[in-house]
């Protein structure tokens, strides 16, 4: 009886998981080269980026909010971060190299941070909905990309930066152990912080989360200041695997984040979700893709796969609920 | 005077919800030509009786004879068609249509040919005029609906119930939103109807009119039938004990304290529109109620000095500190807690667990620089679980299984566990059963004797006069007068809430 009781929660709480491994075996199975260290490890290099965001963007979503800028914040934290760089050692000073670096990386993520910042400001004072100004700054963002590096890939950096996007500590790539790290913070901070759990309660019913004396507007500002800070530094990580700050990287990524954040079984809703989930999300679809491409699947099948990914994936999370429910 | 008079029976209506039942066995009949006022406190049954008779819900066992034969009523729109038609207290016009659209809405005229599909304007407004003339009001139908007061709106909404030509219409505390001109000229209306043979059933709290309106009274308490009488036998001392019955005088604990030491002094705190200039003191482990119609300002008031609607003026002063409530957050700093009127909404998080809810108030006073230990939140949802008798299976099951006294049971735990001085409770027994109704009394009176403070807000004025040291009456934004549960009956405690301001 527990076994069977056993077997059964795994299957309702943990589905996503079994299919991910049955892909996984499918692939060992079939497409030659998969199961490699250095597939696998390739795998969650080219995951890292996108995965970054994807934890951020799961607080948001369950704080009840949405983040359409991440894309253009990745370019334009690219871009910045060797605007400031080139400012830095050359034109407003000579600074050291390595130091103009540091001081550019450290003025990308505060500027990202308070770019989320901003947004969760116009929710909270002028109810301005966070899509509709992330939108706005998808599209300013993206500009002002443009803008500062005159649209042109501006390319200031030594080869040792390099490191950051595509460099490898203890045989695993920088940027994967940067992705992990991610995953290992925002997991505590989630289920093991009074801030985490704030999060759900402001998602789940902001008025009674409100009425429990939580303070609303710096939860969501906080959220959503985290996800453009991971945007800014997904960009410095971008910046530094190709080598230039470039306007019109990571187009359309915010999409590819909101789908894995979804697969992972965070409700668009509110309230619910967790970071392993979008872990597992992240994950599944950068093993899928991996997987098409080994076996030579064209690029346009890959989009129509993911698409019905995403709807199957929302579906049986739909459903599974019901079945919990009823 | 030509048409026959219409007739509406129920017979043994029944309405169970999970854990209640709204309605038992009640069978009354009206006949038409006549208005019938349907009174009985909040929860008595009113509103359930309403919404069976209009489609809106289901009974669980009997029936409903209109002119003597069976319907059956699935759904609004089958009542509609029966000649049902209900004016609800809440006004659902849309702002951005005319006077004209609004009236007829759905069932707009339309031109021949084309497929019907084409909006026939001259007879809409036409016939919108006319169902104005024939109630004897004069709107302009070109006007949206959003730009007119309230008052007119509320005409609008019966001209549009009027519009389906009604054997039964039913009106939900239509007055409610009226000055006395205008209440006037709505009566002027039922009585032109009443010639009609028009079924009226009319539900008010203002008892004052009954004389002015109503034929006949009929009265629900706790979801039976008490009795109807015609309105020459209803005098003020006969209502009240119909509404009320035999109150029985529920025993006190004989060590209460006796609260002296004043705690938080609340000084000319105002808010436009729901209360002005209210002074009151709280002492410490005092219980005091509130007493006081809806829309007197109560609510508003407890919101008020919580934080979650601020004051415009005024101010508290708690131990010497001079305080202008701004959050909720501010408030609970101060020791002071709220549970709210609209529990399911405003006091949980449905979505999450018993126990998250339990430690909601509390994280950072659980956290140990902001980690939580699991072990000590679940010690602390422990404690609570046993010492309010919180019947759950499962604290880590969505909170919103419980029943409704375990859920407000949660929602006092969660403010016990921020060690309060004073408790805000908003309709504290509000549909919860009576067992929990009184593990809620006796939790209010532990809480006094620790010293806690408590503000009770409540529509069973009966329950006041059992559990508060001293009642204030409100009335109409205003705290009009103190009075001590010993020295008032409920009849005068009832009749000084009513009472009309001149």
């Amino acid at each position: 009886m527990i076994t069977t009781s056993r077997i059964q929660s795994l299957f309702t709480n943990g589905i996503l998981e079994i299919i991910l491994a049955l892909l996984c075996v499918v692939l060992a199975v079939t497409a030659s080269g998969f199961l490699t260290a250095e597939n696998l490890l390739n795998v969650l290099r080219n995951v890292s980026m996108q995965g970054v965001i994807a934890f951020g963007m799961t607080m948001v979503i369950i704080s009840g909010e949405i983040d359409l800028s991440v894309g253009s914040a990745v370019a334009f934290s690219a871009c910045l971060t060797a605007f400031f760089t080139l400012k830095f050692s050359a034109e407003w000073v000579s600074l050291p190299i390595a130091l103009a670096i540091a001081i550019a990386i450290l003025f990308s993520l505060i500027i990202g941070f308070f770019l989320g910042v901003f947004t969760g400001f116009m929710r909270t004072r002028y109810q301005v909905p966070s899509f509709i100004t992330t939108l706005a700054l998808m599209t300013g963002l993206s500009g002002a990309a443009e803008l500062i590096t005159n649209g042109f890939p501006l390319t200031p950096f030594p080869n040792w930066y390099n490191f950051i996007g595509g460099g490898y500590l203890v045989g695993i790539p920088f940027p994967a152990l940067l992705f992990l790290l991610t995953f290992v913070i925002l997991q505590f901070l989630m289920n093991y912080t009074a801030f985490g759990r704030s999060v759900y309660a402001v998602g789940g019913n902001a008025e009674a989360a409100r009425l429990s004396g939580i303070n609303v507007s710096r939860v969501k500002m906080m959220v959503l200041g985290i996800t453009s800070l991971l945007a800014a530094l997904s960009g410095i990580m971008v910046s530094s695997e190709i080598m230039s700050g470039t306007a019109t990287t990571a187009k359309g990524w915010e999409l590819d984040v909101i789908a894995a954040v979804i697969i992972g079984g965070t409700s668009l809703m509110g309230g619910v979700g967790r970071i392993w989930g979008t872990m597992v999300g992240v994950v599944f679809l950068g093993v899928l893709m991996n997987g098409m491409t080994l076996l030579n699947v064209s690029e346009y099948w890959q989009h129509v796969v993911r698409g019905v990914i995403i709807l199957v994936a929302v579906l049986l999370n739909l459903l599974q609920k019901e079945k919990r429910r009823g | 005077m030509s048409t026959p008079a219409h007739s509406l029976q129920t017979r043994s209506l029944r309405k169970e919800y999970p854990g209640t039942v709204a309605l038992d066995d009640v069978s009354v009949s009206f006949t038409g030509g006549k208005i019938h006022a349907l009174i009985g406190k909040n929860g008595a049954g009113k509103s359930t009786l309403v919404k069976i008779i209009s489609g809106a819900t289901q009974p669980t066992r009997g029936s409903i004879l209109v002119d003597g034969l069976e319907v059956s009523l699935p759904s609004p729109r089958h009542a509609l068609e029966r000649g049902i038609v209900a004016v609800h207290q809440e006004l659902s016009l849309v702002p951005e249509l005319t006077v004209a659209e609004n009236i007829l809405l759905g069932r707009l005229p339309k031109k021949h040919g084309l497929r019907n599909s084409v909006i026939d304007w001259r007879s809409v407004f036409l016939r919108a005029g006319q169902v104005l003339d024939d109630l004897g009001v004069y709107l302009d139908v070109h006007e949206k609906a959003g730009t007119l007061g309230i008052a007119q709106q509320q005409v609008v909404e019966i001209a549009k119930a009027m519009s389906y030509e009604p054997s039964i219409l039913i009106l939900d505390e239509p007055t409610s939103a009226l000055a006395q001109h205008e209440t006037e000229r709505l009566f002027d209306v039922l009585k032109k109807l009443k010639t009609r043979g028009v079924v009226l059933l009319y539900i008010t709290h203002r008892l004052q009119e009954l004389h002015e309106i109503a034929d006949t009274v009929t009265v629900l308490r706790n979801g039976a039938l008490v009795g109807t009488i015609g309105i020459d036998q209803a005098t003020p001392a006969a209502i009240v004990q119909m509404m009320f019955g035999e109150v029985v005088q529920r025993s006190r604990p004989v060590d209460l304290i006796a609260p002296t030491e004043p705690f938080v002094e609340v000084r000319s705190l105002s808010r436009t529109g729901s209360f002005d200039d209210v002074n009151f003191t709280v002492n410490k482990g005092e219980v005091l109620g509130i007493a006081g119609l809806l829309g007197s300002g109560r609510t508003e008031l407890l919101r008020a000095i919580f934080g979650a609607d601020p004051p415009d003026s005024g101010e508290l002063i708690i131990a010497g500190q001079h305080i202008r409530p701004t959050s909720p957050e501010q408030m609970k700093e101060l020791g002071i807690a709220m549970t709210p009127e609209n529990r399911k909404d405003q006091g949980l998080v449905q979505l999450l667990s018993t126990s998250v809810n339990l430690c909601l108030s509390s994280l950072h006073r659980i956290a140990s620089h902001g980690f939580l230990t699991r072990t000590r939140e679940e010690r602390l949802v422990e404690k609570n679980v046993r010492e309010l008798d919180i019947k759950v299976n499962r604290t880590d099951a969505p909170v919103a299984f419980l029943s409704g006294g375990n859920q407000q049971k949660v929602v006092i735990g969660k403010w016990l566990n921020t060690n309060p001085r004073l408790v805000l409770l908003d309709e504290p027994t509000r549909g919860i059963d009576v067992q929990a109704k009184q593990q809620m009394f006796q939790i209010i009176w532990d809480m006094s004797k620790r010293g806690i403070s408590c503000i009770v807000v409540s529509s069973e004025l009966e329950e006041l006069l059992d559990i508060c040291h001293r009642i204030l009456i409100m009335r109409a934004g205003r705290i009009v007068s103190e009075v001590r549960p010993s020295e008032i009956s409920l009849e005068n405690l009832f009749a000084a809430c009513m009472k009309e301001e001149v």
